[in-house]
């Protein structure tokens, strides 16, 4: 997905934003923290491409915070804009989560292509007996009033635990 | 236009307009057509585009977030109407568009089972629908077939069935580890059915199991039909009006239904005349244009003599138990719906101390920011900041990740009259014409039942060797199902339409869609009111003379 810089994200508020992210996405174990990444350069703008609607209350969170403290930043936000926040909320696991490098720690291969050649197939359960233990339990419907089939004709057959 | 018999209709008189092309809509449009009437579809919401469905970009948790959000209020498209949901315990959801809500559903078939045709009979609450199972079954099987649906026969849950039109969907690690746990336990389980195609099927293709049926099927292997029914309802004739708002049906100097006023999208208002108007427009859509539709024979809006039109409005109690185990399940892959289904629990016990019951659908749980707010929500969040934040969040989708089942547990919800559909009275939609506000409360049936099957889930997680529990309870963004407003039923004091979804007061007018629901019961309801709209469809195409179409 192609993506562009966003232009009011300004130097000054990418630097503060960096900062909120650690907070937010610390180093761990071999996990680099946010801003290791790059995360307020073309992670962030990669966000942003994909969701235009959270520039405005982000450029508006980060104005009002620039120069604090990211936890003061947080508690801030979480007072005064709570939409804002939830943008910083969104964006910055969104940005980390995008790298590959991460990807690749976490074992997430992303969305997957599994094409089944054999589709007609008995599925493993109808093989390897596990259908055929619930089979043996029996119906558990109640059928309706006046109809022949089989089910459980006492509604309260089925007992708690 | 020519109707059956060959007797010309007026060229500016439709035989059937129908109002919404979800999937009651348009199995209605694809049937009626199909029996040589007229139709036309009028559509709020526009055809899919099926390219920004996610296929392979990484982004596409993000986006699936905003664009594909089954709340209308948080994805705020144009053609979406605003809903006032401040006094309810639920939050409804819904799509706008060509396909309506199946759009960004998980296709998960389950009908409605034979006791919950007879609620009042077997279990002394609610009431009796004025049909039964046996009626709705043999249209059910046929509309697996139109629309196209994977399973396995044989689930002793329901009676004796027919084969599915298709084999199952695959199913793989995620689902042996949700077996180990029901067996131990020796409880039901079953391969759920979905509408979704294991091998080419008509205009589908087989599932690749992205897991993303939520967000748009870019594969095209989920049943929706801006695919698979209006195209073939397009070549017969029938046509289909995207952007098309109905802001009310018409009555003529006798009481009929003349046809419908619509607003399009470049704001022009426009009339459009039929013998027969048809509504699908979900259970909340559906009582807005009846109660919009006042007149100076029906001041309290339209087909509500019974005074019950928005009401007994029902949406499935639903909570989601989490459970992490240590094996890499890659519980990223589809079916995003379900790996297994559970009725172990769904008919009533007395001794439980609450009516009625819930399915189980054992959940797989997505990608990375999936486990780390689930569902895409905030509400698996903890309010503390360093339990989310921090080295937690990494714990978190380490634990998580590919690793975790979701016990998803839909409980039936018990009609109310208390809880209804009305008009706002400031709040509007796009066009000007007044949004729905929603009252509803969650009662104690549902608070005891839910109380019940989490305490059964944790149980179930714990058999299947989960290393990590989480309960969240009474979720309040799950309205995925709308149900009731207009129920069906014999008595016209008492029911809105007769059980062929014809309205008691205006007799060419029809609903078709879950509106006229009697009971919710704890089953998803496509396949359900799939099958109802065929059988209506037909009864109208059969009934053409009488009702003078």
């Amino acid at each position: 997905m192609a993506w562009t810089q966003v232009p009011s994200l300004t130097p000054e508020l990418r630097k503060q934003f960096a900062a909120i992210a650690d907070l937010l996405i610390p180093a761990y174990k071999d996990f680099p923290k946010a801003s290791d990444l790059g995360i307020e350069t073309t992670l962030l703008d990669r966000v942003l491409t994909a969701r235009p609607d959270l520039i405005e209350p982000l450029v508006r969170g980060l104005k009002s915070v620039l120069g604090h403290d990211p936890k003061a930043s947080v508690e801030h936000l979480a007072k005064s804009d709570p939409p804002a926040l939830d943008a910083l909320f969104t964006v910055v696991p969104g940005g980390y989560y995008l790298n590959e490098g991460v990807r690749a720690q976490i074992g997430y291969p992303g969305l997957e292509t599994l094409t089944n050649e054999t589709p007609y197939a008995p599925p493993f359960y109808a093989t390897d007996g596990s259908l055929d233990r619930v089979l043996a339990r029996g119906p558990i419907y109640v059928p309706s009033p006046g109809s022949d089939a089989k089910g459980i004709t006492d509604p309260f057959r089925l007992k708690s635990p | 236009m020519s109707n059956h018999n060959g007797t010309s209709a007026s060229s500016d008189r439709v035989d059937v307009v129908i109002i919404g092309a979800g999937p009651a809509g348009s199995i209605a449009a694809h049937e009626l057509s199909r029996q040589g009437l007229s139709v036309i579809g009028l559509e709020q919401g526009f055809n899919p585009d099926t390219s920004k469905y996610p296929r392979d970009n990484p982004e596409w948790e993000l986006i699936a977030q905003k664009a594909f959000n089954s709340d209308p209020n948080i994805r705020d498209n144009p053609q979406d109407y605003p809903i006032n949901n401040s006094e309810s315990d639920i939050h409804p959801l819904m799509y706008a568009g060509v396909g309506g809500s199946t759009v960004i559903y998980n296709a998960q078939w389950a009908p409605l089972l034979p006791s919950d045709y007879r609620l009042r009979t077997l279990d002394g609450v609610a009431d009796d629908w004025p049909i039964s199972y046996e009626d709705v079954e043999p249209y059910l099987e046929e509309v697996e077939k139109l629309v196209g649906v994977s399973g396995v026969r044989g689930n002793p849950a329901y009676p004796p069935r027919k084969d599915f039109p298709m084999p199952p969907i695959p199913l793989g690690e995620a689902t042996k580890k949700a077996i180990e746990g029901f067996d131990k336990l020796g409880w039901h389980w079953w391969p759920a059915a979905f509408g979704i195609a294991s091998v080419p099927y008509n205009e589908l293709k087989p599932c690749v199991r992205r897991g993303t049926c939520h967000s748009g099927c870019s594969e095209g292997a989920k049943s929706t039909a801006d695919i698979n029914l209006w195209p073939e309802s397009i070549k017969r004739g029938a046509k289909l009006i995207t952007g098309a708002r109905v802001s009310e049906i018409e009555v003529d100097e006798h009481g009929r239904a003349s046809g419908v006023v619509y607003i399009d999208r470049t704001g022009k208002t426009k009339r459009l005349k039929a013998k027969t108007v048809v509504v699908a427009a979900n259970s909340i859509g559906t009582a807005r244009l009846l109660l919009l539709s006042k007149s100076g024979r029906f001041p309290n809006g339209l087909a509500n003599s019974s005074g019950l039109v928005g009401k007994r409005l029902m949406l499935h109690p639903y909570s989601g138990i989490i459970g992490s185990f240590e094996d890499n399940l890659q519980s990223w892959r589809g079916p995003f719906g379900n790996v297994l289904e559970s009725y172990q629990f769904y008919e009533t016990d007395q001794s439980r101390g609450f009516a009625r019951g819930a399915r189980w659908s054992i959940v797989p749980s997505g990608g990375p920011l999936s486990v780390s707010s689930v569902f895409g929500s905030k509400v698996f969040e903890i309010d503390d900041f360093d339990a989310s934040w921090g080295k937690a969040l990494h714990q978190t989708v380490e634990r998580r990740l590919g690793r975790t089942l979701i016990v998803g547990i839909l409980g039936e919800d018990l009609p109310l009259e208390s809880n209804r559909v009305e008009l706002d009275d400031t709040l509007t939609d796009s066009d000007g014409i007044p949004a729905p506000k929603i009252i509803y409360r969650i009662d104690e049936n549902s608070r005891a039942l839910l109380r019940y099957h989490e305490e059964r889930a944790v149980e179930y997680l714990k058999a299947a060797g989960a290393v990590e529990i989480q309960v969240a309870s009474q979720l309040k963004h799950a309205g995925w199902h709308i149900l009731g407003t207009a129920r069906m039923g014999d008595d016209p004091e008492t029911s809105v339409v007769n059980q062929w979804g014809q309205s008691h007061d205006v007799p060419n007018l029809f609903l078709v869609g879950a509106s006229t629901f009697v009971t919710s019961a704890g089953v998803n309801p496509t396949a359900t009111l799939s099958a109802l709209a065929l059988r209506t469809a037909r009864h109208i195409a059969e009934q053409r003379r009488n009702l003078e179409v």
